[in-house]
């Protein structure tokens, strides 16, 4: 089994190397080759998803693999998934030839090498979720700006080169911070890079565990991107191509929340307890403003850039309640913004293609001269929006009502105004909407323009289906996710056991609160005497299952 | 089908059938509804609904037999926590009882007959949109049963959240119309914001109490007195009475939005855009009503937080008055319909808000049929009127549109409450109800609210027997409505059937010094297993006074006679003096006290501006024009200045160390020469 992971993660690669040296003027054929690649990456994977053991007594990591790599620096090739990381490489997987099929005609130009992009960034992304080793870790994390790099700055349009840098700038310079933090975690736990070890061996006093913490939190914030360290999102996505776009929303965004998940907290859990409220409150305002900001575009692909600020933040939000509910709730939010966005920019993709520009005004009444692509988009707005039925509503239901029931302090106040993003979120998509689609259509260039090509709805069913079945049929997605979230949980509690005995006073900080009825208890001065509250009142419901 | 009557397992497993068939329905017509043709369309959209209302029959019998159908699903979602506990653990359960049962029937059976007054309405719409109005219908009904039925806070969200959708999508059904689509989309959004607080009230119960299920709500309720105090969660330290009470509160903010009550009633009116038939299914018989059963499923934790009865009562009868004066000066038919049903279901929420759980849903049921049989008239005289809606361009229809004038006058009659339609026996006992509660938190609203209503219902009996005098009564004022001519019958039947039931509906509510106690308000005995607990927390006992009757009657019959002698009788001229005498007062109540303007002004005006000052101001300023590219421009700038000092040339540098020395010679000898 061990070996099937090995195979998903450098098939891509190993395709990208053979795509080198077939001709460059068969255009058809270097995209057959990318497709079916990606499909027998995608296959494969399902092997990971049947294979992985999500029960209580398994092994963390499964399908590992660790050979030394440069032992004298205590470097080793050492990868394997535990829940989420495997939900995240299937997210990858699955996009992979979606794209493919995406960018079928949009690309006229450098065919080859677009498709070589393609295949390699695959494999540098599954790499970044499988990495059990912070080198290993931070070379595939950086590998990933070459391809896209490349995606933007060529592929892209007009505004690219300024995008492309400042994309670049922005997530290198603060990866830069991560590496140093990485040389000082391998100086503090004994001179390994291995991420099994590093966890549980290192040594740090708390002033530098909460330094080694903003290092890597910095680094991942930047990704994600939170408030106010986004700016660079919006250029990225409206330049990128299609496909570009969609990876980048799809995938890339979910490094960031995923390095919180598995780097950040687990490594530094006392430091993560001391600023969680700091982070989610930033989260919180991050998806008000992020909303606020898709309000006011004219850009569709602007518009929707802004949107994932907004839902990224209910993922970290989600992440710094550190309950059960909210921490599952947040890994799922991110497979679902994985579909919804990355569907959503499928479909403004296909309208560009149809009329080459992203411009709101330009559009209008398409609707009825498209229904079916209208019919898509109102589908995944409505996953994006978070209605029950569609993926969306059950990450966003987990993690508000996770925050509502955490222990973070006020919980309330950050639920409800987390909450507000589900009103906007309605209010931006459904504008966009309506302008888009609805009305008459006023511009003659739109009067003739094709539905779906057969292409295109092998492209967007996908999202439909998992939109739909993720929404009805959640439970088999969380219970992979399950097994990682308890053991975040239980090293939460022990540094919070560590934090209690330095300060016997500490507050609860981690897991949910109990039901307030359980503990409801008689005012000081009772009228009559009251009975004392029935025992098992708080027993989990529906006791058959 | 004999196991299903025979066994109640059996009828418990076929629950989700009644939710499906129309879910299928929806599916088939909305992936293949082109090409079936429009008969094939018709009649899966009417075969699914139909088979649900005989599903639904089968289960109310159960429940009028008294046994509630209890489906418990498998779980939807469900995270259980490293130590063993999950408080948010959601099934796909069912519940009906006689509260949920009487909804069923209402939503298939009423969903039903608008189902086939549909095929003749629509038959104008192409082939595309003819299968797309039948999906979105089926839809609706789909959503709005898994509303009714859930078992959990949850599910009922779910369905909440879909009959938000449906309308959503009806509403804006002409799209292609602008002003449709935003009136969809206003109808959405407005929704959210009502979805925001039911979502903070269901979060409430959950770290009150642990669950969101019904039976094990009213279970724990059960075990609690209000006066205890919570001691974790977010209300640590509050008293479970504070607690529930901002729970109750939010669910109510969500009943306001979805049943059209003070502030958020502003869609109601602009909803009438959509399609006649879903103005009378969504808009008047089921989904807006959806907060007003939402308020007496939860009618246990209601008790338990007078407070928020108060305010339920209280906006319920203030929003029960001021849509009834807005409706005094609408000329669009459907518009007056509009503000009559959200002065309706403020009647609704004095029921419930004050206790009288079963007057209210029995007004529920009645304002059902009656409305529906008004809106579904309102269409017919929409089709023979070629799509124009102003009652001044009508008149005279009474003899050109037998069946359709016929049936709107006993609408008519049963929505102002005259003896002997039902509408007379639901609304009074909502208003004798209210008088004679008992509200810990403010022991007055009920008599206020007593006093409002009696008002709203002079005013509804008034404006009601206005549209109807100017629509039907005297000469037609246009050529087309002189040309009018009746709908075909797959209309007129359900107006017929609808009628019908307006009328019998009132066996349904009799007072005892009328019949005898034994056939006393039937639907108050009916549903006493599911409110009786309520009404003994409450301390409510069964009133009997007639002078409630007499006033009520009074107030019933006097301002319809008003009304009708005002616009089809002797006193003709007097709402032209009316208006003439006092321009500026009925130019406003005519723009609907501009409340949609008030809000442009204080709420959505604001937000843009701020969204677009935040935009320009952080993003693009501060950040963007600062840090993200004003530092590197700093450093450009610095790097600027200090190349300029090392360009390689001689003279300069030697100029510089000469002045620099001069400098330094001048400060060492000069400063010490002084």
């Amino acid at each position: 089994m061990a070996t099937l992971l090995n195979v998903v993660l450098f098939l891509p690669l190993v395709g990208a190397l053979v795509a080198a040296i077939l001709p460059r003027g068969e255009g058809a054929q270097h995209k057959t080759w990318a497709l079916g690649v990606s499909l027998v990456v995608f296959f494969a994977s399902l092997g990971l998803w049947f294979g992985f053991d999500p029960s209580r007594g398994a092994p963390e990591f499964q399908f590992e693999t660790s050979v030394p790599w440069i032992s004298s620096l205590g470097i080793g090739y050492h990868v394997g998934l535990d829940g989420v990381a495997l939900l995240l490489v299937m997210l990858t997987t699955a996009l992979a030839p979606i794209v493919i099929l995406s960018a079928w005609n949009a690309v006229q130009d450098r065919v080859k090498e677009f498709f070589i992009a393609l295949l390699f960034l695959e494999t540098a992304m599954i790499g970044t979720f499988a990495a059990l080793d912070l080198v290993l870790f931070y070379v595939f994390y950086e590998a990933i700006l070459i391809p896209m790099y490349l995606l933007i700055g060529v592929w892209g349009s007009a505004n690219r080169v300024y995008a492309t840098v400042k994309f670049f700038v922005y997530t290198f310079a603060a990866s830069v911070l991560m590496l140093i933090a990485i040389l000082y975690v391998w100086m503090n736990d004994g001179k390994s890079f291995d991420y099994v070890v590093a966890r549980s061996a290192l040594q740090v006093s708390p002033a530098v565990g909460a330094l080694l913490f903003g290092a890597f939190a910095l680094a991942f914030a930047v990704k994600v991107p939170m408030f106010p360290l986004h700016t660079w999102l919006p250029d990225a996505h409206t330049e990128a191509p299609t496909a570009g776009s969609v990876i980048l929303a799809g995938v890339l965004l979910k490094m960031g929340t995923f390095g919180f998940f598995r780097y950040a907290l687990p490594l530094f859990p006392e430091a993560a307890l001391q600023y969680r409220g700091t982070i989610a409150a930033v989260a919180t305002f991050g998806i008000a403003y992020g909303a606020l900001m898709s309000f006011v575009q004219t850009d569709m692909k602007r518009l929707v850039a802004y949107s994932s600020v907004s839902h990224l933040g209910f993922v970290m939000l989600g992440m710094m309640a550190i309950t059960a509910e909210g921490l599952t709730g947040s890994v799922y939010q991110m497979l679902n913004h994985g579909v919804s966005t990355g569907g959503l920019f499928l479909l403004v993709g296909m309208l560009y293609e149809r009329r080459h520009t992203r411009l709101i005004s330009d559009y209008g009444g398409l609707a009825k001269q498209v229904p079916w692509i209208a019919t898509a988009f109102l589908v995944v707005t409505f996953s994006s929006i978070g209605l029950p039925g569609t993926n969306g509503f059950v990450g966003e239901f987990l993690i508000l009502s996770g925050t509502w029931l955490s222990r973070l302090r006020s919980p309330g106040w950050y639920a409800a105004f987390g909450a507000t993003g589900v009103v906007l979120g309605a209010v931006y998509m459904l504008v966009l909407v309506q302008k888009v689609f609805f009305g008459k259509i006023t511009n003659p260039e739109n009067r003739h323009l094709p539905d779906f090509s057969v292409r295109e709805a092998f492209v967007i069913t996908p999202v439909i289906l998992l939109i739909v079945v993720m929404g009805l049929v959640p439970q088999p997605f969380l219970a992979q996710a399950k097994p990682s979230v308890d053991r975040l949980i239980a090293r939460m509690q022990a540094a919070e056991q560590r934090m209690r005995q330095a300060d016997p006073t500490l507050r609860p900080l981690v897991g949910t609160e109990p039901a307030a009825m359980a503990f409801a208890r008689p005012p000081a001065v009772p009228a009559a005497a009251p009975e004392p509250p029935p025992a098992g009142a708080d027993a989990p419901a529906h006791g058959s299952h | 089908m004999p196991p299903l009557l025979d066994n109640p397992a059996a009828a418990q497993s076929y629950l989700w059938a009644i939710i499906l068939l129309p879910l299928a329905g929806a599916l088939v017509n909305g992936l293949f509804g082109r090409r079936l043709g429009r008969g094939n369309v018709g009649l899966v959209g009417l075969a699914m609904v139909g088979g649900s209302f005989l599903l639904s029959c089968v289960a109310f019998a159960w429940v009028a037999g008294g046994t509630n159908l209890h489906f418990v699903g498998d779980w939807w979602f469900r995270v259980v926590d490293p130590g063993g506990r999950a408080p948010i653990s959601v099934p796909w359960g069912l519940l009906v009882d006689r509260l949920s049962g009487t909804l069923l029937l209402i939503v298939t059976g009423v969903g039903f007959l608008i189902h086939l007054y549909s095929v003749g309405y629509m038959s104008h719409e192409d082939d595309a949109g003819y299968a797309r109005f039948f999906t979105y219908l089926n839809l609706f009904i789909a959503a709005m049963l898994t509303l009714v039925m859930g078992d959990n806070l949850v599910l009922t969200f779910v369905g909440w959240e879909g009959v938000g959708l449906a309308s959503y999508l009806l509403i804006g059904f002409w799209y292609t119309d602008d002003e449709k689509a935003y009136a969809g989309r206003k109808a959405f959004v407005t929704n959210r914001v009502g979805d925001f607080g039911f979502l903070l009230g269901l979060f409430a119960i959950y770290s009150i109490f642990g669950t969101a299920e019904f039976g094990q709500l009213a279970a724990k309720s059960l075990a609690v007195r209000p006066d205890w105090v919570l001691t974790s969660g977010v209300f640590a330290g509050w008293t479970l009475q504070g607690a529930l009470t901002f729970a109750t509160l939010g669910l109510f903010v969500g009943a306001a939005g979805k049943s059209a009550q003070i502030p958020l009633y502003v869609w109601l009116p602009d909803a009438m855009a959509g399609p006649t038939p879903v103005s009378a299914l969504i808009h008047a018989a089921t989904m807006v009503t959806a907060g007003v059963y939402l308020v007496a499923r939860t009618n246990f934790l209601f008790v338990m937080a007078p407070a928020s009865m108060a305010v339920v009562t209280f906006i319920g009868a203030a929003t029960a008055l001021f849509a009834a004066v807005i409706a005094f000066a609408q000329y669009d038919l459907k518009r007056v319909l509009a503000y009559s049903t959200v002065s309706q279901l403020g009647f609704m929420f004095i029921g419930v808000g004050s206790g009288a759980y079963a007057a209210g849903v029995y007004h529920l049921m009645t304002h059902a049929f009656f409305k529906a049989c008004l809106f579904l008239g309102a269409g017919s005289v929409m089709h023979a009127m070629h799509d124009d809606l102003d009652i001044r361009n009508m008149g005279g229809l009474w003899k050109k549109m037998p069946s359709t004038a016929r049936t709107f006058l006993v609408g008519t009659l049963a929505i102002t409450g005259i003896v002997p339609l039902s509408g007379f026996f639901s609304k009074d006992a909502i208003l004798a109800g209210a008088l004679f509660s008992h509200n810990a938190a403010w022991p007055g609203v009920g008599k206020v609210a007593y006093a409002l209503g009696t008002i709203a219902a002079a005013g509804t009996s008034f404006y009601m027997m206005r549209a109807f005098a100017l629509a039907f009564a005297g000469k037609p004022r246009t050529g087309t409505a002189a040309h009018a001519h009746e709908s075909d019958w797959t209309m007129t039947l359900p107006l017929w059937v609808l009628a019908f039931l307006s009328v019998v509906a009132l066996v349904l509510g009799l007072p005892s010094w009328l019949v005898g106690h034994h056939y006393a308000e039937l639907f108050h005995q009916f549903t006493n297993p599911v409110f009786g607990r309520a009404y003994k927390v409450l301390g409510i006992e069964e009133h009997s006074a007639i002078w409630p009757y007499a006033v009520a009657w009074v107030v019933a019959l006097v301002p319809g006679w008003l009304g009708w002698q005002m616009y089809a009788g002797s006193m003709k001229g007097f709402p032209d003096r009316f208006v003439a005498a006092f321009p500026a007062f009925f130019r406003l109540v005519a723009d609907k006290f501009r409340v949609d303007e008030l809000y442009e002004f204080l709420f959505l005006g604001p937000i843009g501006r701020i969204a677009h000052g935040l935009w320009r101001a952080v993003d693009v300023f501060v950040i963007e024009g600062i840090f993200v590219n004003g530092v590197p421009k700093a450093v450009f700038a610095v790097g600027d200045v200090l190349r300029g000092w090392q360009n390689g040339n001689l003279q300069r540098y030697a100029t510089v160390i000469a002045i620099g020395a001069a400098v330094v010679l001048w400060a060492v000898l000069g400063a010490g020469g002084n």
